[in-house]
């Protein structure tokens, strides 16, 4: 007896159907495996024997052969149990032809029987979907990730005994299956109570906080230069809630990251917050950036995809890691090469970074700052410049005034400031349709001319500025770029004189480093 | 002198161990340099302790002395000896001058006057300031400016001085073959073409914190009087003003807030009596006044002495609001934007983050405004 089963795969965020082909014939009893497995796959025969002797299936003493199609791509992950056992049951005889017809198949076995969840399930029954699929029968707790995906049934099962049972009697009812329904746009647009704190509570800090909202409306790079204790985090933490809500794509990659990652709990069918990530300064490459041996899995930069990621402590991280986020930072997705071949991650994240501007922290307050010189170039050199290069905005913070702490001055909260902020991305959205970009701060230096055109006026201060702040040429696109979102917020077509001053006292950091 | 007994005078000073006391006491034993250098170690131990004869004995072994008395020719080095003509006078009144001198670029000119300008190395932007003030003020009016070339205010005070069209002199604890702190490479190369570079060590010898005490009192030792900018309570600074006290120069130091620890030391010389230094302006103007009479030569032209200072004051009336309102929440003391708004909160002024952004930017480039630190603005010392 022969049969086919539909199942998927992913490597990288790439999803690929496999037909999982399982045969029983005479001869000596004997399980074989082929197809370029992995070793969680050449596991799957024991789990899946246990698992169905278990549920009180017995498989008879014949010679079993089981392949992965298509053979020559290398497979990983726990998916194929619940596709191999469904197999051996309709070579048993035990399901037949109709009930696996238009089916996909995934999910990992328990030796009771189990159903237990897997990674990945997003992409593939995206690509399940795209290739005609009607149906998909996946863990129950991959159930609402699945069901995101319009225009196929989802099925969430808990347990091998139950499933067959619903999959030999299909029309009747059966609460131990479980069909969600999920309409993602309704998702997206459920206002949710921010639990990552508001803007309002943050008391003083004008600069940064105005820095913070430039940043946002324009997804910059931002850098927060001041002592400890002043509000760093605080302000990082919440830059996530001032940044446009995702959209439904937007959506969608970033959920299909977390799902290959395995990140997403069963309630969540949809990530709708902003990604924030903040890793400590003892990261390594490969957790930043994503590695593994065979199986590469997303970093912290593609985990961070369409957010935030903060490096806190910048100078604190190693040198060799920083200098790995350059590739994700220029091209805004990660390339990861392994023996059995390239995956690529997307990483369009906005970078916010936070440090100290000398080894004490109090410099220039030289009352507090007894640091010498070459130890402070020492400090700021462990940051090299072609990070700093991306990084447009820089932003000093100060200990906060006891007045602002005691009258609880307060600025905009986190609802104002995206009442602008939307109204700049609406700004941008127009002007980069159809295009690659979709905020002025992934412009690429070559396009910066034509997107921050100036007027006569506007070109005699940008000379000014040049001369008297003594710029580099890629400080002068930063300045550019930054100009063009403060004039976004305004909602002016135009850069004015009044965008470039201000955006010139975001000194792009690169000016600390000499 | 002849070549000969200059080339035993330099092997001498190319004993770092050796001053001017030692030198002495060397020549008066044994008659001229040949003697000393001909007396072997046996001779020398009369006078040096072991370890110094052992270093010379080395010396004299291991080194071509004629090949490296003349490399310092092709190297540009020059040797002046106290008995020569050459030699700064003023050297010669201080108790223990050095026996030579080594320099690269031209000695001090003994007929101008000449100031020493010293503070700390890690100063504060006050110090900096006022480095900078006092600099290219003495170097617009001729004085010399004598310092050690130190990062801070030695180096800040030379700097504008020569950018001012003035001369500077720095005295190395070091070879004048090597450039200490390298990162003032610029200015050490600026210092030979317009200046010069002096030294009691020989050419290719390294610093050693021992060797920047004995170079402080050549420092005061060239200088008319002293001016200390910044130096907190323990500091070098108070070595060389003690050393310019016992070699009689006048000192004076620039005040600053009792806050400031970079200022404690200043201030614990004004009360001892310290002459105080309130402007560039008014200090030169003493300053020429006492030097005349010592000298009684005729002074730089005196219309020039009363610029700047009301240039300065006129600026702000220049000024329209807004920008005349945030001209005036700034000092000199560079403070980021964050303080400035703190502080102009509490004055009662109210302005928004982005005007000041803006109107800063504007000051900036207009040349009333400077950020020395990236992100933090003072006004702008012309």
């Amino acid at each position: 007896m022969f049969s086919t089963i539909d199942s998927g795969a992913v490597c990288g965020l790439q999803a690929y159907l496999v037909r999982v082909e399982v045969d029983l014939a005479g001869g000596l009893p004997s399980f074989q495996m082929v197809g370029s497995l992995g070793s969680e796959v050449r596991e799957s025969r024991e789990r899946v024997c246990v698992a169905m002797k278990n549920s009180g299936f017995q498989i008879p003493p014949c010679h079993i052969t089981v392949n992965l199609a298509p053979a020559g791509r290398r497979k990983d992950g726990t998916a194929f149990d619940l596709p191999i056992a469904v197999g051996l049951l309709k070579d048993m005889e035990l399901l037949t032809e109709e009930a696996v017809r238009d089916t996909l198949f995934l999910g990992e076995l328990g030796l009771n029987g189990e159903i237990k969840r897997v990674k990945g399930v997003l992409p593939i029954v995206r690509e399940a979907a795209d290739k005609g699929i009607g149906r998909v029968i996946v863990p129950r707790e991959n159930a609402l990730e699945a069901a995101v995906i319009p225009g196929i049934t989802v099925w969430g099962v808990g347990e091998l005994g139950e499933l067959i049972m619903a999959l030999l009697h299909p029309d009747a009812e059966n609460e131990k299956i479980y069909k969600p329904r999920i309409r993602a746009e309704e998702l997206l647009q459920k206002k949710k109570a921010d639990r990552r704190g508001d803007f309002k509570e943050v008391s003083g800090q004008e600069s940064a906080r105005r820095g913070a909202m430039i940043a946002a409306a324009g997804f910059h790079n931002l850098l927060m230069m001041g002592p400890p204790g002043v509000g760093k985090s605080m302000i990082a933490g919440r830059i996530p809630g001032i940044l446009p809500p995702l959209t439904l794509e937007e959506s969608l990659e970033v959920t299909s990251i977390y799902s290959v990652a395995g990140l997403l709990t069963p309630e969540q069918a949809l990530i709708t917050e902003r990604p924030f990530y903040a890793p400590h300064h003892t990261v390594t490459a490969a957790a930043l950036i994503g590695g593994g041996n065979a199986y590469p899995r997303p970093g912290m930069v593609s985990l961070a995809h369409r957010g935030v990621l903060f490096l806190d402590e910048l100078p604190e991280f190693q040198r060799t890691v920083l200098d790995s986020m350059r590739q994700p930072l220029e091209e805004r997705r990660v390339q990861i090469a392994r023996a059995s071949g390239v995956v690529t991650f997307p990483s369009d994240f906005m970078l916010v970074a936070a440090m100290n501007p000398c080894p004490c922290g109090y410099y220039p307050d030289r009352n507090k700052c007894r640091c010498t010189q070459p130890q402070i170039e020492k400090y700021l050199g462990k940051v090299s410049g072609p990070l700093l290069d991306r990084i447009d905005l820089c932003v000093e913070l100060q200990p906060v005034d006891i007045l602002h702490l005691q009258t609880k001055i307060t600025g905009e909260s986190s609802e104002q400031m995206r009442e602008r902020i939307e109204r700049a991305r609406k700004m941008q959205e127009k002007r980069y349709a159809g295009t690659e970009y979709r905020f002025n701060g992934d412009v690429s230096s070559a396009d910066v001319d034509h997107y921050c055109s100036l007027g006569e006026t506007e070109k005699n201060v940008m000379e000014q500025l040049y001369h008297a702040l003594e710029l580099s040429a890629r400080a002068y696109h930063r300045i550019l770029k930054t100009a063009r979102t403060i004039a976004d917020l305004e909602e002016q077509e135009n850069i004015a004189k009044e965008h470039l001053l201000e955006a010139a006292c975001y000194r792009p950091s690169g000016e600390y480093w000499g | 002198m002849t070549e000969m007994e200059r080339m035993y005078a330099y092997f001498i000073c190319s004993i770092p161990m050796i001053g001017g006391v030692r030198a002495g006491q060397l020549l008066s034993r044994f008659g001229d340099p040949q003697g000393v250098y001909e007396a072997g170690t046996a001779g020398w131990r009369e006078i040096l302790s072991d370890s110094v004869v052992e270093y010379m004995d080395r010396q004299k072994k291991s080194g071509n002395l004629e090949e490296e008395y003349h490399s310092l020719r092709e190297k540009q080095i020059g040797l002046v000896l106290q008995e020569e003509e050459g030699f700064p006078q003023k050297l010669l009144e201080i108790p223990d001058p050095p026996y030579g001198l080594f320099y690269k670029g031209k000695l001090p000119e003994q007929k101008q006057p000449s100031v020493a300008v010293i503070g700390a190395r890690e100063c504060s932007e006050y110090g900096r300031f006022v480095a900078e003030e006092l600099g290219r003020y003495l170097g617009s009016q001729g004085i010399q400016v004598i310092s050690g070339m130190a990062r801070g205010i030695d180096g800040i005070s030379q700097q504008t001085a020569l950018l001012a069209g003035g001369t500077s002199y720095g005295v190395l604890g070091c070879g004048v073959d090597i450039c200490y702190p390298s990162q003032n490479r610029k200015l050490y190369e600026e210092l030979i073409q317009k200046g010069g570079l002096l030294s009691t060590y020989a050419p290719g010898t390294k610093a050693l914190p021992a060797y920047f005490p004995p170079r402080n009192r050549i420092v005061s030792g060239l200088a008319d009087a002293l001016i200390v900018i910044e130096a907190r309570q323990k500091s070098g600074t108070l070595i060389t003003v003690d050393m310019a006290l016992e070699q009689g120069k006048d000192v004076y130091v620039v005040p600053g807030r009792i806050t400031d620890r970079l200022s404690d030391g200043c201030n614990r010389l004004l009360t001892q009596g310290a002459g105080v230094f309130l402007s560039p302006e008014s200090f030169t103007e003493e300053f020429l006044r006492n030097w005349e009479e010592k000298q009684e030569l005729s002074s730089p032209d005196p219309a020039q002495k009363i610029r700047g200072r009301r240039k300065s004051r006129k600026r702000i009336e220049k000024l329209e609001e807004p920008l005349r309102q945030v001209y005036k929440l700034l000092d000199c003391v560079p403070k980021s934007t964050e303080i400035i708004l703190q502080e102009a909160w509490k004055k009662g002024e109210y302005i928004d983050i982005v005007t000041l952004h803006r109107r800063l930017m504007e000051l900036e480039l207009m040349g009333y405004v400077k950020q020395n630190t990236p992100g933090y603005f003072g006004t702008s010392a012309n």
